[in-house]
């Protein structure tokens, strides 16, 4: 657009919460690399769209092939550069140098994605990557069509054109039909059929819809990410519809489909915020620079108005021209001061913490830290063979490999459904069931995250409904069903009145293990849960088939031994 | 393939169609699709989708000392859940923010008389300042540590 815009969303980019959200030292994912990639293959694009050279789109196929290497979020690149030669058709803005560009872009990129092993060949089976496969064969056919009606009569060239147009179109479609339905063009997979259709996850896949990072936007995620960026992106996208180009036309699809996406999930957030801030920086600059036309102006302007003699009106008018110009000057500098200050908060309360360990204020100002989980994996690594198989909720997983060096039997690659599901089925069967399927499973440890005792409200108990919905989501777990889970007027307890089911399964009984005897705080009984701001209903138990290992201190993390078969038949 | 064709044809009629386009269907202005783009932008931005899924209350309630429910309008210490009023207010403020910039750019012609143009100029700043103060105070109501720490 311009090179002032440019700067400011350069600016801009470099503190927005929503991308340093993923890039930050202790919360890093592949994402933080993507972006850029996914940028710089976007830039290579528009580039290769407006010269129409071969060199340029073959590095935006070399980019591509980057991006694809870093992150599965490729499938939203590679069907917004088709969505934009589509809407350039329907434009009627179609012309050799997009035709250049996508046939390049899209053959050597396509066969540089299937490189990567994980890919394969999914390019030519899925149908997320068939719009790329369409709009191909329809640059084809509609430069053809240009080509033929550069050199025939306009009549015949009509009967020809429609008659090709309706042959064409249904031997694309029962093409299309028979491939889906035979199989071989596979359906939208469900990870991103839940961008489609966002209720699809909350009623088929419980897994994909518990990550909470893949739950829905409320409107505070979008402001506490973006501030005044959210205001200026209509204010970007107006400039952008003022002077429809072909290039402009791609940062609105981009924009708009961003916006939409990153309102099914907040992780998408990530994707939405670079192009946020280029359309606010095309905004900022392009506002500024009609303002400051009138300041620079309007000092030469009165001097020449003078000079001539002119009537008090055209100083007035440039008087007031200036004082709006100033107005707007001074009220977007506040802005962009705001923005920084917010940015620089938000960094540095909600995206600097490390996860692992915990920090509180006591009810004196002082900090009290918990190191409970390094504490704990510590153990694990000191006190357990080498070979021990430790069973835990799969949000676990990653921490435990890396600090204690012990196989786990799920984490958070959350690769197998059916096995993260048997796990969920063992947390929530009684302690004679769950025992069957940790034989079967051959597991020698089981941990557990409790708050109870420090009121660290992201425990195992808290997010036991979606272990009861996931283990209850496959054929082998159809006994387990949730709304056995609470009480008969519908609350999930864990006092006197829970459910009998709640109150007995492994994963109660793990958590409050002897902590009927503990007093947590002045004036309530023992067992008193500080999550949940109840006593809890199954004091005195005995565990059968677990003996308690390890502890830590402040009880967050518990974990415990699988007693072996006894030796003789009864127990 | 037109010998194939011939015998076929003399036993069907085909039908003497007159096929075209309906008049009103033409390609839209630029301005009417960022109406409808703007409009999205709204809906998207309030938590719609966020709504539907979760189906949170219009407004949440809580007992005060005497035991009347009062409404509460803003759900407070979770960035990532809302009620539904709270979100169409929101993004009704987003909105309000962008018309504002919009309404300043369309001031900038010199042929509006002199009235007009103030007013604009008026109503595109008080636009831009209410939407700005009113998004800062709803994440005040929130979060109350907002940009305290």
């Amino acid at each position: 657009h311009s090179v002032g815009a440019g700067l400011c969303a350069a600016g801009m980019i470099a503190i927005v919460p929503g991308y340093i959200s993923r890039s930050v030292a202790g919360s890093y994912d592949n994402e933080g690399i993507a972006i850029f990639c996914m940028l710089f293959t976007y830039y290579l694009w528009i580039k290769s769209v407006k010269t129409g050279n071969i060199y340029w789109s073959a590095l935006c196929a070399v980019a591509y092939f980057y991006m694809v290497s870093s992150w599965g979020g490729y499938v939203f690149l590679i069907n917004m550069i088709p969505l934009h030669v589509l809407v350039l058709m329907i434009c009627g803005r179609f012309s050799h140098r997009v035709y250049v560009a996508y046939c390049t872009v899209y053959t050597l990129g396509t066969l540089l994605s299937m490189q990567i092993s994980f890919v394969g060949f999914q390019p030519v089976q899925t149908s997320e990557h068939m719009l790329a496969l369409g709009v191909f064969g329809l640059c084809q056919i509609y430069a053809f069509v240009e080509y033929l009606r550069a050199n025939m009569t306009p009549e015949y060239f009509n009967i020809l054109f429609k008659s090709l147009v309706i042959i064409i179109s249904s031997i694309i479609a029962v093409g299309l039909g028979v491939l889906t339905l035979s199989g071989k063009v596979a359906p939208w997979t469900g990870r991103f059929y839940s961008l489609l259709d966002p209720s699809y996850a909350k009623n088929n896949i419980p897994i994909i819809a518990s990550v909470s990072e893949h739950q829905p936007t409320s409107w505070s995620s979008f402001y506490f990410d973006l501030q005044i960026l959210t205001f200026l992106f209509p204010a970007g996208l107006y400039y952008c519809f003022s002077k429809l180009t072909d290039h402009n036309i791609f940062i609105i699809l981009y924009g708009v489909f961003a916006v939409y996406f990153a309102g099914v999930m907040v992780r998408l957030m990530l994707v939405l915020a670079p192009v946020m801030c280029i359309l606010s920086g095309i905004a900022v600059s392009s506002s500024l620079s009609t303002y400051m036309k009138y300041l620079d102006g309007s000092g030469s302007q009165t001097k020449a108005a003078s000079k001539q003699g002119k009537g008090r009106q055209d100083t007035n008018s440039t008087q007031q021209r200036e004082g709006t110009a100033y107005l707007f000057v001074v009220l977007m500098t506040f802005f962009l001061v705001t923005y920084t200050t917010h940015c620089i908060w938000v960094t540095s309360e909600a995206y600097s913490s490390p996860s692992i360990v915990l920090s509180a204020r006591s009810h004196d100002g002082g900090r009290i830290i918990f190191d409970d989980f390094r504490e704990a994996y510590w153990w694990l690594r000191e006190n357990t063979p080498e070979d021990a198989k430790v069973m835990s909720w799969w949000d676990y997983g990653y921490q435990i490999t890396a600090m204690a060096n012990r196989t786990v039997i799920v984490d958070n690659n959350t690769w197998n459904n059916t096995h993260i599901s048997r796990v969920g089925q063992a947390m929530a069967s009684t302690e004679d069931k769950a025992y069957e399927i940790m034989r079967e499973l051959d597991v020698d440890y089981v941990l557990v995250i409790f708050g109870g005792l420090t009121g660290y409200s992201s425990d195992d108990i808290n997010k036991f409904l979606w272990m009861v919905r996931i283990g209850g989501s496959t054929p082998e777990g159809e006994h387990i069903k949730e709304k056995d889970y609470y009480t008969p007027s519908g609350e999930f307890r864990v006092d006197g009145e829970g459910s009998s089911t709640l109150l007995n399964c492994l994963m109660y009984k793990m958590c409050y293990y002897r902590f009927g005897q503990v007093y947590t705080e002045t004036g309530k009984p023992p067992g008193y849960d500080r999550v949940r701001n109840v006593v809890i209903g199954n004091k005195d138990f005995e565990l059968d088939v677990l003996e308690e290992a390890y502890t830590s201190e402040h009880w967050i993390v518990r974990i415990y031994k699988v007693k072996d078969l006894p030796n003789r038949g009864t127990r | 393939m037109d010998v194939l064709l011939r015998p076929v044809f003399s036993v069907l009629a085909p039908p003497d169609l007159k096929l075209k386009r309906p008049g009103w269907v033409t390609t839209p202005s630029p301005y009417t699709i960022f109406f409808f783009v703007l409009v999205s932008y709204f809906l998207v931005t309030g938590g719609i989708i966020y709504d539907v899924i979760v189906e949170p209350p219009s407004v949440g309630s809580t007992t005060d000392e005497n035991g009347h429910t009062r409404p509460v309008a803003f759900m407070p210490y979770r960035v990532n859940g809302q009620y539904i009023m709270e979100g169409l207010a929101s993004s009704f403020m987003f909105t309000l923010g962008g018309a504002g910039f919009i309404i300043l750019d369309q001031t900038h012609n010199p042929t509006t008389p002199k009235l007009n143009r103030i007013m604009l100029q008026f109503v595109g700043f008080g636009a831009l300042i209410i939407s700005f103060g009113c998004c800062w105070i709803f994440m005040r109501m929130k979060l109350p540590g907002y940009l305290h720490g």
